[in-house]
């Protein structure tokens, strides 16, 4: 039996870091990821940060992959401005919270995983196979052997021959498998999660920049709260990629249970909103009907011609509409001047409109919806993320920091894994890999990370931006009780003695409290309707079916379900037939039934199912993530 | 030294995809509209090769015929297999090559490349050709054994012999699998459901490496190149291009239409009742099935 010193089980953006991290330390290990291409099964909101906390250390993205992350890694754009939304209708108050983003902060970029972790996996399979490891993609665990006999670990997975470890780090994410096989937790409930669900929307890049007010490369994150979440608690965000912009909700679980709400009607009011329809909207060709009097081969000719036409407007107007492409189409010797691609473009543009009866309409260009769940580490972390000889980390770990506007994951990943593989390091160098001496040690070390500290407990300083932020909000707006709060706490004297006295009651106390339909939902509507601009919208954008969205993506089908249906009567899954992002689940003579086909493996569903990831490189494969 | 050395021909084809292909009115290919690429069937067999590489270290060598621009398809090619050398074949006195002429030079190529050349790998047939002749006629211009139709293969290094399976048709069942063991050296035709497995660790790990490998070579894939004219290969005129084509295409019809013979019935899919219809319909042609 082939042997190696750690497997990694998962490659998302916490598992490679770990396989990187390991490397750095001169460790040979091998990283399994279920998906048929690293980044293929990742999804996330998303923001990168770096963090320099005032008091302890995190191990931040740069630290693992050196200075060469600022200068080569493909993330989107450098966020420098944070604003939160209050909506109602077609009013919208803004609130400035940079300062809040910026609080303790070196960087947050945002990111589109699937770019940014092909290039981590470049990075960490380089370093790794110095050592004799690696990156092997399209494979999944199936199960893990302790053969405390002979003392040793062994790997099963569907595709490979077993092989024996020394160590795992489980980075499976929110639905870890390993975490299940080796009884380390029992699955998240729906009060520790949140549904997340999302679009991405191309938008050429200097657009986005004219658009948001943005110099090439800077960024702006939205956050919106109000009349947008349909009632319930949690909000939305846009943020702006290079040339796409990502939008999407992200609410409660508990709350989307308790009165459930399609996911993509969610993310549809995002959509429909004025500010965020007028941010997305573009310049969308479409096709006119077909004469179907011609021959058909005639049609099909037209049709690809019209096809191929599009793609190359498309192309060019891409290019045209970006500072590189432009440079890229000059170098490439093809134009001679801007002016050159202009016409070009212009030609492209008469000859649809006029042979081919295109016409160009204000709507905007959708190109990926995608789902995931998100682990509320403050209700969810693992209090001891390690089991035998496993660690566990990032999702898996039921780790990330969401207070408020704080909405941090990766990071927090990737410096667990940084803790891991410092932790796996050290066994290795002894030999010892008994919890006692691997996984306490881990432990210990996640529990001094700054980022606990802030799953456990209220920052005053972070209270006191957010609150200075909002100095401007009428109290008499916000309901008495939180408007007397509110008063009290932007003393600085009081506002110490409050968080001081409420960490020691205990931060989960508060949460009902903080996290509640009063914040998320009616105070901004209030605040939006008496404080708010109104916004015109000049277009209705053609928002696309579930059906077209699921169309679009790209999946390896399996005929085998990964997912089981135990319970078809059971209420839960009842419910699920509202809540899948896919609309995997329907009801049959009272009983739930279950359509795999289109599942984008979130794991809404996971809880009352027998629920496994897809056999390796089947399922959805994500091209932005 | 490797042990094996391997050689893969291939051709450079239209990209017949919508969005990349062209016609002309008269419903001719428009070729100077449409991009091309490496064929889909050269593709398979780079993998197959490919499959040489990670498991027995095989030294690669890729061979092709056709104008200048097909250096690209090498390029495409070696992307897949990590190949050490990529041989074009151009010259203007090529044009016009049936498959037998196609065959003599890619015969006289292969055995000028490095190595002495152990197994040729060559796709099913060309997308915008069709007739799979141009392999079987190169292995027999070489004297190499042909395996055709070939899903799997594995090499023994000390024997010299190549353990190969092939996906036959036998006495009117489709889909025998047959496993065949010819002495070293072969031409392998590799069947489109081929598909390589690595199922060790240690395998795949390797296959990583020759893959970031296959990207780097490939991203400087000029380096590896070496361009013969027919003078450069020593090919006889006689044998190539035109005049060593035997085939004379004197008309192309269009295929005609098959008569169906089957009856269709429409309905419309937004009519309940036809709806009905069509769901009485397959459970009609499944009760129809026997299930063994």
């Amino acid at each position: 039996m082939e042997k190696y010193d750690v497997a990694i089980i998962g490659g998302g953006s916490a598992g490679l870091a770990a396989l990187k991290q390991l490397s750095n330390l001169g460790k040979q290990a091998v990283l399994l990821e279920a998906g048929n291409k690293i980044g293929s099964k990742n999804v996330s909101g998303g923001i990168l940060y770096s963090k320099r906390p005032k008091k302890g250390h995190v191990h931040n993205v740069e630290d693992v992959y050196g200075d060469i992350f600022l200068s080569e890694a493909p993330f989107e754009r450098k966020i420098t401005k944070y604003i939160l939304h209050s909506t109602s209708k077609d009013k919208v108050y803004s609130i400035d919270l940079t300062a809040a983003h910026e609080y303790e902060s070196n960087f947050g970029y945002s990111v589109l995983m699937n770019k940014l972790n092909g290039w981590f996996a470049e990075q960490a399979a380089e370093s790794a196979q110095r050592f004799g490891g690696g990156i092997i993609s399209g494979v999944r665990v199936n199960s893990i052997e302790w053969d405390e006999k002979n003392d040793r670990t062994i790997i099963r997975t569907d595709e490979l021959e077993e092989f024996e470890v020394k160590a795992i780090i489980a980075a499976d994410g929110v639905n870890s498998e390993v975490a299940q096989i080796s009884g380390a937790r029992p699955k998240f409930t729906p009060e520790q999660l949140y549904q997340g669900v999302k679009v991405v929307v191309k938008l050429p890049e200097d657009v986005i920049n004219t658009r948001f007010n943005l110099i090439p490369d800077e960024g702006i994150a939205h956050l919106f709260a109000g009349d947008i979440t349909l009632n319930h608690i949690g909000g939305g965000f846009l943020y702006t990629n290079k040339d796409t912009l990502s939008i999407g909700a992200v609410y409660h679980f508990d709350s989307l249970l308790a009165n459930p709400t399609e996911p993509y009607t969610l993310v549809n009011s995002l959509l429909k909103n004025p500010m965020i329809s007028e941010f997305i909207k573009d310049e969308v060709p479409t096709r006119g009907k077909i004469d179907k009097n011609l021959p058909q081969e005639e049609q099909i000719r037209n049709r690809f011609a019209i096809t191929k036409l599009i793609k190359s407007w498309r192309e060019l107007r891409e290019a045209y509409l970006s500072q590189k492409g432009k440079n890229d189409l000059l170098k490439s010797g093809k134009y001679q001047s801007v002016d050159e691609i202009k016409e070009q473009l212009d030609s492209i543009h008469n000859q649809l409109t006029q042979k081919y009866d295109v016409s160009f309409v204000t709507d905007y260009v959708e190109v990926e919806y995608s789902a995931k769940l998100v682990p509320d580490g403050k209700r969810c972390r693992m209090l001891k993320p390690y089991n035998k000889n496993i660690l566990f980390i990032g999702d898996a770990a039921g780790r990330g920091v969401f207070v408020g506007p704080r909405i941090e994951g990766l990071n927090i990943g990737i410096d667990d894994a940084f803790r891991a593989a410092e932790a796996v390091a050290r066994a290795l160098d002894k030999n010892n890999f008994d919890p006692n001496y691997l996984g306490e040690y881990y432990a210990t070390s996640v529990d001094e990370s700054p980022y606990t500290r802030d799953m456990k407990q209220i920052d005053k300083d972070y209270l006191k931006i957010f609150l200075d932020a909002t100095k401007d909000i009428p109290s008499d707006i916000i309901s008495t009780r939180y408007g007397a709060v509110l008063k009290l706490m932007s003393s600085d004297t009081f506002r110490s003695v409050a968080v001081k006295f409420a960490n020691i009651l205990g931060y989960e106390r508060l949460l009902p409290m903080v996290e509640s339909e009063d914040t998320y939902v009616k105070v901004p509507i209030e605040i939006a309707k008496r404080l708010g601009k109104t916004i015109q919208p000049t277009y209705t954008p053609s928002i696309p079916s579930i059906a077209d969205r699921v169309a679009k993506l790209n999946f390896n089908d399996d005929n085998n379900s990964h997912i089981k249906v135990t319970n078809p009567q059971s209420e839960f899954l009842k419910k699920i037939i509202t809540l899948c992002p896919t609309k995997c689940y329907s009801l049959e003579n009272q009983q739930v039934m279950l359509q795999h086909e289109g599942c984008i493996e979130c794991g809404t569903c996971s809880q009352e199912t027998d629920w496994k990831h897809p056999r390796g490189e089947k399922g959805v494969v994500y091209q932005y993530g | 030294m490797s042990d094996l050395n391997v050689a893969i021909v291939i051709k450079l084809e239209p990209d017949f995809s919508e969005g990349n292909v062209s016609y002309n009115p008269d419903g001719t290919l428009n070729r100077a509209e449409t991009k091309n690429t490496l064929g889909p069937h050269s593709a398979i067999a780079a993998h197959a090769a490919f499959y040489s590489k990670v498991m027995y270290d095989a030294k690669i060598s890729i061979g092709t015929m056709g104008p200048p621009i097909a250096d690209s398809s090498l390029q495409m090619a070696q992307r897949i297999c990590d190949a050490e050398e990529l041989h074009l074949y151009s010259d203007r006195i090529f044009a016009g090559a049936d498959t037998l002429a196609t065959a003599e030079v890619l015969k006289t190529g292969i055995e000028k490349m490095q190595g002495k050349i152990d197994i040729v790998f060559a796709g099913h047939r060309a997308s915008d050709g069709e007739t799979g002749q141009t392999g079987p006629q190169t292995a027999w211009k070489l004297g190499f054994t042909f395996l055709g139709n070939v899903i799997d293969y594995k090499v023994d290094l000390k024997e010299r012999t190549v353990i190969a399976k092939r996906m036959v048709s036998l006495q009117g069942f489709n889909d025998i699998v047959e496993e065949i063991e010819a002495p070293l050296p072969v031409f392998i035709s590799v069947d489109p459901a081929y598909k390589a497995n690595f199922n060790t660790v240690l395998q795949r790990l390797s296959l990583e490496k020759y893959k970031k490998e296959a990207k780097i070579r490939s991203d400087n894939y000029k380096h590896y190149l070496k361009v013969f004219n027919a003078q450069q290969l020593g090919v006889d005129l006689k044998f190539v291009g035109l005049l060593g084509s035997p085939t004379i295409v004197y008309k192309v019809e269009r295929i005609p239409k098959g008569k169906a013979t089957r009856q269709a019935e429409i309905l419309d899919g937004s009519n309940q009742e036809d709806l009905r219809k069509a769901v009485a319909k397959m459970k009609e042609a499944l009760s129809a099935m026997v299930i063994k």
